[in-house]
């Protein structure tokens, strides 16, 4: 009897407690979560109704029903076809670029001694501010006074004209990606959590190398890589400053992405509802896209 | 190590491997410090060595001089004559830039902390889901949907429209605040990080609750549990959150392009921007009378290198005073 009353009152208080945790929690969350409504959500919704308007800068905004997206029908506007081209070939070759590498890296640093990675890891991820990066790059790729065509005068090749060639300046964009392991961090965290015991006992059953990586390294960091993956995507669909700052889209709109087109709408032209209907295009692109590679790679692991 | 076997490491087959792979990775190295070392040597050149091609690999005569020469220039206390490529002193500009970052990692770490704590401890778990989408959910979304938005709804903060609506029964307009030209056009929208939320909510995972819960039956009030339990053993997230939030607003250059047209508040990356156009934008007539009279007070790309180094200081800084916790703070379980 004594026990039950005892089992109920200190169940009652736990309930107490919980309701009081509940309660707690909107109190904690409720910074952030006016923070992501009003910088977070309300700016999406705002969208919706911008990208159907008129902009005037005097008068009151008019809404224009379809208006600002047939104007961008790849029939009455042949730049939007070719921003997403630029957009998607810069993606692909980056991903298909630099995805890897970060991955291979970690791998790899993971089997140096301790003292090893250490002095690595420093030395691997020195990060330099994103806008110096462009710049020294833009710098290496001079065509007068850069480095690698000095580097290729000393050899007695011919020089390439780099960033102006049409044909290789999405490469040379691409290229910086190539040697910045900063996703690399995160996956190093990520194999360190894997216990050494699964290797050991791999080892007395004597699984080899590959076999190693293939059954015992790739499924732990699966899910990291499903969602690595889906903030490159998104990312490299977003690709602005590179271009901005190293090409301004040139030579004849050879690096013109859809970014650089939605700022140069807005911001240069004052055409804001046409500048959001063609972000809200990018948005169903990429949306697009990431349903896809959550069809093909799916983040649970089997094992 | 746990790939190679430990067994049979003195054979010459394994010890090739492992020859390999130590020299892959100090090739890559050498590869990501190049860069770095590459900006540092360009800003010791004087300005004559600049324009030798093909460039040398390190100053014949290093000398800061160049450091003193971007400080004077951007001040306008020249003496060959009036280049002013910046209006302000290059410290106003790096203060601008401490300030925008520094208000932003003050609003954004605890905000994202809280809510971390709560998702990971404190809600139900059906409410922790819905919220934890909302928190999350606008990673998914490009940045450019909200783009104009933001813009609109910081010029007449908060309605997005120019036409104020009144108070009802009055005449008087709601409140509103225009925040665009001012620090806040940078600080308000960085105030929040769904990837920190992501971080701090993975890291908090991995705290037992019980021992969460035996505080609390023990009469311990959430800040307490929070400031007794959580930060001690979590030091390593917030390590990795610092170092996240402060390298990506010093970074941020499209928005502060957008929302900031006063010369005088703009933040390193966009002024290392417009310096770089005054000097290498030539017109397909040559050189502009700008770049020449620049080059010939002896700044050119080692004056942009200088600037470009100056501007990394920071992150560097933070990196070394975070490194030891990068590797332990990051816990990431993917979009779950």
């Amino acid at each position: 009897m004594a026990i039950k009353k005892i089992a109920k009152v200190s169940h009652n208080k736990e309930e107490k407690g919980l309701r009081f945790t509940r309660r707690m929690a909107w109190i904690f969350g409720a910074p952030s979560i006016v923070a992501q409504s009003i910088f977070g959500w309300f700016p999406i919704l705002v969208a919706f109704v911008v990208a159907f308007q008129k902009f005037h800068i005097v008068k009151p905004c008019t809404y224009t029903g379809w208006d600002n997206f047939a104007f961008l029908l790849p029939s009455n506007n042949p730049l939007t076809t070719l921003v997403f081209r630029n957009t998607l070939y810069y993606a692909a070759l980056s991903l298909a670029l630099t995805f890897l590498i970060p991955i291979l890296i970690a791998i790899l640093l993971m089997e140096m001694k301790k003292s090893v990675i250490r002095v690595m890891m420093i030395l691997w991820f020195i990060p330099v501010a994103s806008m110096a990066g462009i710049i020294i790059w833009k710098y290496f790729y001079n065509t007068q006074y850069g480095l690698f065509n000095g580097i290729l005068v000393s050899l007695g090749l011919p020089t390439l004209r780099w960033l102006n060639d049409s044909r290789i300046v999405m490469l040379c964009l691409v290229l910086p990606g190539l040697i910045m392991y900063g996703p690399g961090l995160i996956y190093i965290a990520t194999l360190q959590s894997i216990p050494d015991e699964l290797y050991e006992a791999a080892e007395l059953e004597g699984v080899s190398f590959w076999q190693k990586i293939w059954h015992i390294t790739l499924p732990r960091i699966r899910p990291i890589m499903a969602m690595m993956l889906i903030l490159a995507i998104i990312g490299s669909l977003q690709i602005f400053e590179q271009p901005f700052v190293m090409t301004t889209g040139g030579p004849n709109y050879a690096t013109y992405t859809v970014v650089y087109y939605i700022f140069d709408l807005a911001f240069q032209n004052l055409l804001y509802g046409k500048a959001t209907a063609l972000a809200i295009i990018l948005f169903f692109v990429i949306m697009a896209l990431v349903v896809i590679q959550r069809k093909y790679f799916r983040e649970n692991i089997d094992v | 190590m746990p790939l190679i076997a430990k067994v049979g490491r003195r054979r010459f087959k394994v010890r090739l491997l492992i020859g390999a792979i130590t020299s892959i990775l100090w090739i890559g190295v050498a590869l990501h410090l190049f860069p770095v070392w590459w900006m540092f040597t360009t800003s010791l050149k004087p300005a004559r060595e600049i324009f030798e091609f093909p460039p040398s690999l390190w100053p014949k005569s290093p000398s800061f001089i160049c450091y003193k020469l971007i400080f004077e220039l951007s001040a306008g206390t020249w003496a060959g004559g009036n280049i002013r490529v910046l209006d302000y002193p290059i410290y106003v500009y790096i203060k601008n830039s401490i300030i925008m970052a520094g208000g932003i990692m003050c609003l954004q770490i605890p905000f994202t902390a809280l809510m971390g704590y709560a998702l990971s401890k404190l809600y139900s778990s059906r409410w922790s889901r819905i919220v934890f989408l909302f928190c999350i959910g606008t990673l998914m979304i490009p940045g450019e949907v909200s783009l104009i938005p933001s813009y609109l709804i910081l010029r007449h903060f908060p309605f997005p429209t120019k036409h104020i609506p009144v108070i009802p029964f009055t005449n008087i307009l709601f409140p509103h605040y225009n925040f665009l030209d001012s620090y806040w056009a940078v600080i308000l929208p960085g105030m929040y990080s769904a990837f920190n939320v992501l971080l701090f909510k993975g890291f908090f995972d991995g705290i037992p609750t019980e021992l969460v819960n035996a505080a609390r039956l023990d009469g311990a009030s959430e800040l307490g549990i929070i400031r007794r339990i959580i930060i001690p053993v979590s030091k390593p997230v917030f390590a990795v959150v610092t170092y996240f939030s402060f390298s990506s607003a010093w970074n941020q250059f499209m928005w502060p392009l957008i929302v900031i047209r006063n010369n005088k508040l703009m933040p390193l990356s966009v002024i290392l921007y417009k310096f770089q156009f005054a000097l290498t934008q030539a017109p397909p007539t040559g050189k502009t009378p700008e770049e020449q009279r620049l080059m010939a007070a002896g700044v050119g790309y080692n004056g942009l290198m200088a600037l470009s180094f100056i501007e990394s200081i920071p992150v560097f800084i933070m990196f070394l005073i975070f490194r030891e916790q990068l590797m332990t703070g990051i816990k990431l379980r993917g979009f779950k």
